[in-house]
């Protein structure tokens, strides 16, 4: 395998062994005795290889074995088979010079203490990745410039909100430099400035440090606005690697047009396009539209039917891969 | 290296600080029975003039001096970490490039005990007001001597205890096992009275066992009451037992992390 690639993958596996065992009292008591286990491949047999500076978008519906990889690339997880190196080294020993060169984080998890300020996390990071005053200082203003953080790193993590709050995990996650990036979710449960905030900042990031990206998210719009690829994994399976025009163009070459119809039942909306889940909450009513034909749906629909409201809109990502493996 | 734990030290006594009232409590629950104790056997004492040779003041200088002792040695590493291990919060510490359980338990420990030193003060001088006690026996030598054998009675505790908690790598539910591990401790420690007022297999087999290098020893050592053979004894058999508490740290910490990183959290 050429030393180059930032991250290669060789047949990865994981499977984990899960214990199982029938509701009620008896099983309960014939588990005690004999446990039966099953196994479940979370990862199977995947290969891909990554480039220096290279953002990839590591798709795949809950599941499908994206945190599972996620964490054996960053050495938390032991693989059932196959290889893997990131910047040279094999992850899950855990090399204290791997350590210092990559990072993880998790939108779901905190690693910064509840208690205390972030700025004091932070002095606390510098002294564990060793880092020079000077450097550290010049890496806290660079990412103070890209993510206003003075103010929010003085107040107690506790009392910041949701989004603030994944800013100075960033921060903290980024404070040594890491030439390698995994991010899980970096964006969930954040509003849409807040996403829109992040996603800024991690493209930036990247120009400014070359640093090599792989990140999963169940945002389109993250995958859209920061990677040129994308690795798409299904139950545990990789299913597709390739640049994300070719996939949206591949697999979901379609729009979601919504209407909102003065008398909904009296109109039969398939002739227009195949009927997609309805939104009950805004009694909006689907369709599913070729891309190259949804100026020309939208105008027959306005002139057809009594529209009170329209939307255009990309599918869900879920649906994307759903369809494209599924379907 | 020395620039984590002044760092980490920073952290985790503000971290200890805002939960000082929580402390607070479990200082004066943990209080309770040293207290009774002293009470117990000092009336026995009194109203008998001595248990076993003991006067009323042997028992209040033990039990005063076992006050500062047991929070001195004390240790609180699978309450800060074994909760990380089941909910998978050791993630976040297992991808640092330093060790979690000898930087940040450790420090964690410490301020633990200087918070609840702290809190003792007070308690300490309304116990000397009560009983008066006459504190003779303790030099200077003494002192010295205790010092050493103190940071080595905490790295055993500390040591066997992090092993311990490493068994919740393995099986979720370790607090049975650690409740049946302080038995022990309270049996073979002289937590519970000097051993000397055990039964003679009780204090034979302690001798051997490392609660008393924790308590007991320590205690005899600084109220004067030990021999020059004896601390020689003492100071070896902590030798023994920190090498074999490292040993057995080191065995359970990494197949525990293996472990760990099979199961996955």
């Amino acid at each position: 395998m050429p030393q180059s690639a930032a991250i290669t993958v060789e047949k990865l596996s994981k499977t984990y062994q899960v214990s199982e065992r029938e509701g009620g009292f008896s099983a309960a008591v014939r588990s005690f005795f004999k446990r039966t286990y099953r196994d479940v491949r979370a990862v199977d047999t995947v290969s891909f290889q990554i480039e220096p500076s290279e953002v990839v978008g590591f798709l795949g519906p809950n599941g499908a074995g994206k945190t599972t990889t996620l964490k054996m690339l960053s050495g938390l997880l032991h693989p059932t088979g196959g290889q893997a190196r990131v910047l040279g080294y094999t992850p899950w020993e855990l090399k204290r010079e791997y350590l210092s060169s990559m990072t993880l984080v998790m939108g779901q998890r905190n690693r910064l203490s509840w208690d205390i300020p972030a700025a004091d996390s932070f002095l606390l990071n510098q002294a564990i990745y060793r880092l020079p005053d000077a450097d550290f200082k010049r890496t806290l203003a660079e990412l103070d410039e890209l993510l206003d953080l003075k103010e929010i790193i003085k107040k107690p993590v506790r009392n910041l909100s949701l989004g603030e709050r994944m800013k100075c995990e960033l921060a903290a996650g980024l404070l040594h430099r890491p030439k390698v990036l995994f991010l899980d979710e970096p964006t969930i449960g954040l509003d849409i400035t807040a996403q829109v905030r992040i996603r800024e900042f991690l493209k930036e990031y990247n120009r400014r440090s070359g640093a090599t990206i792989l990140l999963t998210s169940h945002y389109m719009a993250d995958v859209t606005a920061l990677c040129e690829r994308v690795i798409i994994i299904h139950q545990g399976k990789l299913k597709y690697d390739g640049g994300l025009n070719d996939l949206a163009r591949k697999i979901a070459p379609f729009k979601l047009i919504g209407v909102r119809l003065g008398d909904s039942a009296a109109h039969d909306l398939s002739r227009y396009g195949k009927p997609a889940q309805a939104d009950e909450e805004s009694e909006m009513s689907f369709i599913e539209v070729r891309a190259d034909q949804v100026t020309l749906v939208t105008a027959r629909l306005l002139a057809d039917l009594p529209v009170h409201d329209i939307t255009i809109t990309d599918p869900p990502i879920e649906s994307v891969i759903e369809q494209a493996f599924n379907g | 290296m020395l620039k984590i734990y002044q760092r980490l030290w920073q952290v985790t006594w503000a971290e200890q600080w805002q939960y000082r009232a929580n402390t607070l409590m479990y200082l004066l629950y943990w209080l309770v029975s040293p207290v009774v104790y002293l009470s117990v056997w000092t009336t026995i004492a009194r109203s008998q003039g001595s248990v076993s040779g003991l006067t009323a003041n042997d028992f209040v200088i033990y039990y005063m001096t076992l006050l500062i002792i047991d929070q001195l040695t004390s240790d609180i590493t699978i309450y800060n970490f074994a909760s990380k291990v089941q909910d998978g919060t050791l993630s976040n510490d297992l991808i640092r490039p330093i060790h979690p359980m000898l930087t940040t338990t450790l420090v964690n420990n410490m301020a633990f005990k200087v918070l609840t030193l702290l809190a003792l003060l007070p308690v300490w001088g309304v116990l000397w007001f009560l009983f008066q006690p006459d504190f003779t026996g303790v030099t200077w030598q003494g002192i010295l001597l205790v010092i050493p054998a103190v940071v080595l009675g905490f790295l055993i505790n500390f040591l066997l205890n992090a092993a311990l908690t490493c068994v919740a790598f393995w099986t979720t539910r370790i607090w049975a096992l650690h409740e049946f591990f302080m038995a022990l401790g309270t049996l073979f420690s002289g937590q519970f009275v000097p051993l000397t007022l055990m039964p003679p297999l009780i204090q034979s087999i302690a001798r051997f066992l490392p609660f008393q290098l924790t308590k007991y020893f320590l205690i005899e050592l600084i109220l004067g009451r030990l021999s020059p053979s004896d601390i020689v004894q003492g100071y070896l058999m902590g030798v023994f037992w920190l090498v074999v508490s490292l040993l057995l740290f080191r065995w359970a910490w990494r197949n525990g992390v293996k472990k760990f990183s099979a199961v996955g959290a």
